[in-house]
């Protein structure tokens, strides 16, 4: 029983990682019925500019020991009061990151405004190479340390029956909620949120009753861009920053955001859940290998998507020929 | 591939091909094995970019993990020769080995419409180097394994003993060529038609009594068959075998290339492993990157917002406008 809460609880941090990044793709689908392939290395960009900002300059400019100097710092470090503490560092990541999604939409999707999704897609695809190898470009492929923004000693944790739920689960969660609030609102109670709707399901008649919609899709560009910068940071700080990390993520972030249907925020978090939880229960309990541990919730999708292509709360559409 | 695969029968056209097919038969003469060898596997990447480049044009499907069909051939492929099995039987059956796992993988997959090809696939280029480093024996675990190519001999009457190069070469010459003719005889036939008829009006292709899963399902099958015979023919040239080496960015270089040299033709296809080699070679010699991957990506971006039909069709619109002014002049 402790074992198996102890799993739950594992399989829940990387559910609210999954949960976060499917709302990021649920948000810009509902805003633009697109999905995006470049979401992780976007948000990676965010990424590291937060670790820019928060790396003190000698330290990186010192090089030694395993510390692999880190380019922008002293750039960076002429700036007032640099280095920052890490939630003001997570707050810059975040906004590079909707100010690149915001610029992408400018010069990239707007030029393809009047092509097929196909295109589209492939113009993702292609941002995702390309951001990739940008970063590894800027930065280099070295693994660096990131700090956690929640108390992460071996100590901090609550005792739930046995199980150990860290407080990183926690914040992770606490983050998710937020999220999961703020776009709710966002979808639901304002004119933007509105606006989104309107221009998916019609964007030539949208404009035509005079809703801004470049605006409106740099906005949702901005925010879905932005929770990828956040994501990133809560996978570096359970794991490490390095380059190419967000690709398997992203994944299985997809897999979470098509099990819980690609149009819905509440089904993006049951999807965060389920994926992570299959991820730590399934090599737990068969003798399936944990380094495959991504295979699982794949397995899962697939399965449920043969069954309900829509997912578990999409809405389904009507196609005429 | 639609427009170019179809039987036209300019005497220009015809020409040309004639042509690159006397130049490719006497590479092996003008050039060194160090370039033949290169010969060879551009040609062996040409089969790849084109199983892509098939799938992606006929169908309009994305699939971000022919990579993995190029390991399973490959991995195939040296698997069937430590069974002391004939290298052109063992060549036929790890092409059918990566097309019938492509089906496997095509069939839940069709079932939804949207990228969730694409999804799928990338995952599945995501999850085969850590599979295959499970594998054991099959696929060297870890460390890779060598491949028995000892029993690949070149027949005595050509007397090329001294030359395994050569014989590499004009084996995979041959393989490229003959896959080459069964694409095109396939497309033209009423099983082509039919997977045309689906991309154009899926819904209407239905209603005409075209069945969509098998069509979608049946190229897909047939795109990873020619990424396998890649493989394969990979694992001929290049004896060694890594699982890592086929990950995600084989996978989404593959497609890109595929888009950069053009969709819908088979010069697409050999301008797309032209540009897989080349980009990343000029990289190194100019020393401008330290990943080619970010030119792949801005060079894939520049062709969609540029060259809807890729480098081929920015060709062929030049080639066009410059013809039409020397009619005028």
């Amino acid at each position: 029983m402790d074992l198996f809460l102890q799993r739950c609880f594992d399989g829940l941090f990387n559910g609210a990682i999954y949960a976060s990044l499917a709302l990021a793709l649920v948000m810009l689908f509902r805003a633009t019925g697109l999905l995006n392939f470049a979401l992780g290395e976007i948000g990676m960009v965010g990424g590291y500019t937060s670790l820019v900002m928060l790396t003190p300059a000698a330290v990186a400019g010192s090089g030694g020991g395993f510390r692999f100097p880190v380019a922008g710092t002293s750039l960076a470090s002429r700036l007032p009061g640099h280095p920052y503490p890490i939630l003001v560092a997570i707050a810059v990541g975040v906004i590079a990151s909707a100010l690149l999604g915001v610029l992408l939409q400018r010069i990239v999707l707007y030029r393809l405004r009047n092509r097929s999704d196909f295109v589209k897609v492939n113009a993702t695809i292609a941002l995702l190479l390309a951001l990739a190898g940008l970063v590894t470009e800027v930065w280099g492929g070295a693994s660096h340390r990131y700090p956690s923004v929640f108390p992460d000693e071996p100590t901090d944790y609550v005792n739930v029956f046995g199980g150990r739920l860290r407080y990183t689960t926690l914040g992770a969660w606490a983050v998710q909620l937020f999220l999961l609030l703020l776009l709710g609102v966002l979808i639901n109670r304002t004119k933007t949120g509105l606006a989104f709707r309107a221009i998916t399901s019609n964007a030539e008649a949208a404009s035509l009753v005079g809703i801004p919609v470049q605006r409106t899709l740099a906005i949702g560009w901005a925010v879905s861009c932005g929770i990828g910068a956040l994501a990133v940071s809560l996978v570096a700080a359970s794991t490490i920053l390095r380059p190419g990390m967000m690709v398997t993520v992203l994944i299985l972030a997809f897999a979470a955001a098509t099990i819980g249907g690609l149009d819905s925020p509440k089904g993006a978090v049951v999807g965060g859940v389920i994926v992570g939880l299959t991820q730590s229960l399934v090599p737990g309990y068969t003798p399936f290998p944990s380094e495959l541990a991504v295979v699982p919730p794949f397995l899962v999708m697939t399965i449920l998507l043969m069954f309900r292509p829509t997912g578990l709360f999409g809405t389904s559409r009507v196609v005429r020929v | 591939m639609s427009r170019l695969l179809q039987r036209q029968n300019s005497p220009a056209r015809s020409a040309a091909i004639a042509a690159s097919l006397g130049a490719a038969v006497l590479l092996p003469v003008i050039v060194n094995r160090g370039l033949l060898e290169d010969f060879s596997r551009v040609f062996v990447l040409i089969l790849a970019v084109l199983g892509v480049n098939l799938l992606t044009s006929t169908t309009g499907l994305i699939s971000l993990g022919h990579g993995v069909f190029v390991g399973i051939g490959a991995f195939s492929m040296a698997n069937l020769l430590d069974q002391n099995i004939p290298v052109i039987v063992a060549l036929v059956l790890a092409t059918a080995v990566a097309g019938f796992a492509g089906m496997i993988v095509a069939l839940p997959a069709l079932r939804v419409r949207g990228p969730y090809l694409a999804l799928i696939t990338l995952g599945l280029s995501i999850m085969f180097p850590p599979i295959g480093r499970r594998l054991g024996r099959f696929t060297g675990s870890a460390l890779g394994r060598s491949v028995n190519v000892d029993g690949f001999d070149p027949p005595d009457f050509l007397r090329l003993d001294d030359h395994p190069h050569i014989w590499n070469y004009v084996v995979c010459l041959m393989v490229v060529s003959v896959w080459f003719l069964l694409t095109r005889n396939l497309l033209n036939s009423r099983i082509g038609r039919a997977i045309r008829a689906s991309k154009d009006h899926e819904h209407a292709a239905a209603a005409f009594g075209v069945n969509l899963a098998m069509a979608k399902t049946g190229t897909f099958g047939i795109s990873a068959a020619m990424a396998g015979t890649a493989g394969a023919l990979q694992a001929i040239i290049d004896p060694y075998l890594n699982t890592n080496d086929y990950d995600w960015a084989l996978s989404l270089k593959l497609y890109t290339s595929a888009v950069i040299g053009g969709l819908g033709s088979l010069l697409g296809a050999v301008v797309g492993a032209v540009i897989y080699v080349g980009l990343p070679w000029l990289n190194e010699v100019l020393g401008l990157l330290d990943s080619p991957s970010l030119a792949f990506g801005l060079g894939l971006l520049i062709v969609i917002i540029a060259a809807p039909n890729g480098v081929v069709g920015l060709l062929t619109r030049f080639a066009k406008k410059s013809a039409r002014s020397q009619h005028d002049g």
